[in-house]
């Protein structure tokens, strides 16, 4: 009877493995394969050979390059201002006592409560607006990275007070009594203290801003040179007919650095992150 | 002549002093704070307000002119024919109901039996991650050439000549209630992983001696997950339902991807049609008024579930 409910147990956990696995598997194989805009039938469940045309391809004759480029500069620049912006925030938030605290604070959570694409339009005219050309920020590097960092400010800031202010008060006043001030206690204390939550923080934030899609869409759309890698897989998918394999070659070249960041950092900072976001809730 | 005492004066005193002090706070924290609030000023706060404010006028992107029409935007999307707006509300509401049960059975099941593994358990717990660190439009990619119409398709293939439990080739895509559990299967796969992991950092938080304690009092395995794991999950699971429902207000690629939205209008959803308007149609008012609805329906929603769960809370504990 033991024996059986583990074997079942096994059966039922490599099946469901099987079930999670499949569609990548099945764009792996596929990546490998040449149709020429026609499908084959029935569909190739394990590689029909191994080529790397489809890589070449998207590699040399599409703009993905520049698009991995451009979500580079972009993610990163995004993570960084987002923790640079965040954790003065919330260090504000949570160890100044000043005029108006308690009602900011409350506002920043009512926002959190509602999408944040139901802003997009307003956003986008906003963006319109600064700066002297035509189109304003639109169709720019710099519009998008604004749009990520402060759409996010008010969550992020939620998310590191928390932290912040579980952090013990006795090495604050030390800093003070040698003369220090909140920058001081800011640089000097509370960073290094809070870094594994920022952490948690960064990586959230790179994987975000990496597979972001409406806003980068709407915001970089229109100018080729500029799109991200989420924005140049979806334009791979023609309108009458799709090169499948292009599609998961360039897939599968998008998601590898995701992969590699979360099995570098996974023990470090998601699990533990993630159990104290829900416990605060 | 001596001061006489006065607590009530000296409280105010206090108060007072108390006042300034956070006054005089502004000050230090302007550096702190003010990065961050102009931004979300900019970014969050403003185009909220600016929203409410398309969505009662007519506003030309082109010309850049803006002019007060009234309710007409919501009188249009409500009036439309082939009522895309209630269709829309339909799905979103359809989508909450049908995917977070499974999401949160199979993401408390995955978790409990990763939870019990040695060696292997990091293998399994990327392996059902793995979705949920991959880009929206990847997988959406994937499920539109799995769930493909005729033969092609790898789903198709497998359960009509592999399995043989489909009598003919379904096209999964082009009918209304097919195109919505492909979906609503995307949904739950995607969203699995994510809920495993909640659900593993609350068994984490679980103390050992209560299933020892349990153990030396003759509880069964299954006596102990009903009595100990499932109770003791309960805010974990508060959390991740919360989070699906008010997540599913903003479910978008995958109708955008498989369907966008055919056939007319019956797989779409709020956040889909409130793009097709603004970018595809330049119906910036109707967008914006499509938007004022979904946060209407988003804070009733998390109204009802608060209301909801306390009263729950209430009487069982």
């Amino acid at each position: 009877m033991k024996h059986l409910g583990k074997f079942l147990f096994w059966v039922v956990l490599c099946l469901s493995v099987v079930i999670f696995i499949l569609p990548f598997w099945f764009m792996i194989c596929n990546s490998f394969e040449e149709f020429s805009y026609v499908l084959p039938n029935p569909p190739h469940l394990f590689p029909s050979r191994i080529s790397f045309a489809a890589y070449e391809h998207v590699l040399s004759q599409s703009n993905l390059p520049q698009a991995a480029l451009n979500s580079v500069v972009i993610t990163l620049l995004t993570a960084f201002f987002t923790v640079l912006v965040a954790s003065l925030s919330a260090y504000g938030f949570a160890r100044i006592d000043f005029f108006g605290r308690e009602v900011l604070f409350r506002l920043y959570l009512f926002t959190l409560m509602l999408p944040g694409f139901l802003g997009i339009i307003p956003q986008f005219l906003v963006l319109q607006g600064i700066g002297a050309s035509q189109n304003g920020l639109i169709g720019t590097k710099a519009g998008l990275i604004l749009l990520y960092v402060g759409g996010g400010i008010c969550g992020n800031t939620f998310f590191l007070r928390g932290h912040m202010a579980a952090l013990p008060k006795e090495l604050e006043d030390a800093v003070k009594i040698d003369g220090g001030g909140h920058m001081t206690t800011f640089f000097r204390v509370m960073l290094p203290l809070a870094l594994p939550s920022i952490g948690t923080l960064a990586i959230f934030c790179l994987q975000g801003t990496w597979e972001e899609f409406f806003s980068a869409k709407v915001i970089l759309g229109g100018v080729q040179s500029q799109i991200t890698l989420p924005v140049m897989i979806q334009s791979l998918k023609g309108a009458h007919a799709t090169r499948w394999e292009w599609i998961f070659a360039a897939s599968i070249l998008a998601q590898i650095p995701m992969i590699v960041l979360f099995a570098v950092f996974q023990k470090r900072f998601v699990v533990s992150g993630l159990a104290e976001g829900s416990v605060k809730a | 002549m001596t001061p006489v005492y006065d607590p009530q004066a000296a409280l105010r005193h206090e108060k007072k002093l108390l006042l300034h002090k956070r006054v005089r706070n502004l000050i230090p924290a302007a550096p702190f704070v003010l990065p961050g609030l102009i931004l979300a000023c900019v970014f969050v706060i403003y185009p909220m307000l600016f929203n409410i404010r398309i969505s009662f006028s007519n506003y030309q992107i082109v010309q850049r002119t803006m002019t007060w029409v009234g309710l007409d935007n919501f009188a249009a999307l409500f009036t439309e024919r082939g009522d895309r707006l209630l269709l829309a509300i339909r799905n979103n509401f359809l989508y909450a109901l049908v995917t977070t049960p499974f999401i949160m059975l199979f993401g408390l099941v995955f978790a409990v039996m990763v939870n019990s593994l040695r060696r292997s358990q990091l293998f399994f717990r990327t392996c059902f991650y793995l979705p949920v660190i991959t880009s929206w439009v990847i997988v959406g990619n994937v499920f539109a050439y799995m769930f493909n119409a005729g033969g092609a398709g790898l789903v198709n293939y497998l359960l009509k000549d592999v399995f043989g439990l489909l009598p003919e080739y379904v096209s999964w895509l082009n009918r209304t209630w097919t195109a919505n559990l492909v979906i609503w299967l995307l949904g739950i796969w995607k969203n699995i992983g994510w809920a495993m992991v909640i659900y593993l950092a609350g068994l984490q938080g679980i103390s050992a001696d209560l299933y020892e304690a349990s153990m030396l009092d003759g509880a069964s395995r299954t006596q102990q997950f009903w009595r100990i794991t499932v109770p003791l999950l309960k805010s974990t699971t508060f959390y991740v339902l919360v989070n699906m429902i008010i997540g599913s207000f903003g479910v978008f690629i995958q109708v955008m991807m498989l369907t966008s939205g055919n056939p007319r209008g019956t797989t779409s959803v709020l956040q889909y049609l409130l793009y097709d308007k603004s970018f595809n149609l330049f119906e910036f008012g109707q967008g914006a008024a499509i938007g004022i609805i979904t946060a209407l329906l988003v804070l009733l929603t998390t109204f009802v579930l608060n209301k909801v769960f306390h009263t729950e809370g209430g009487k069982t504990e």
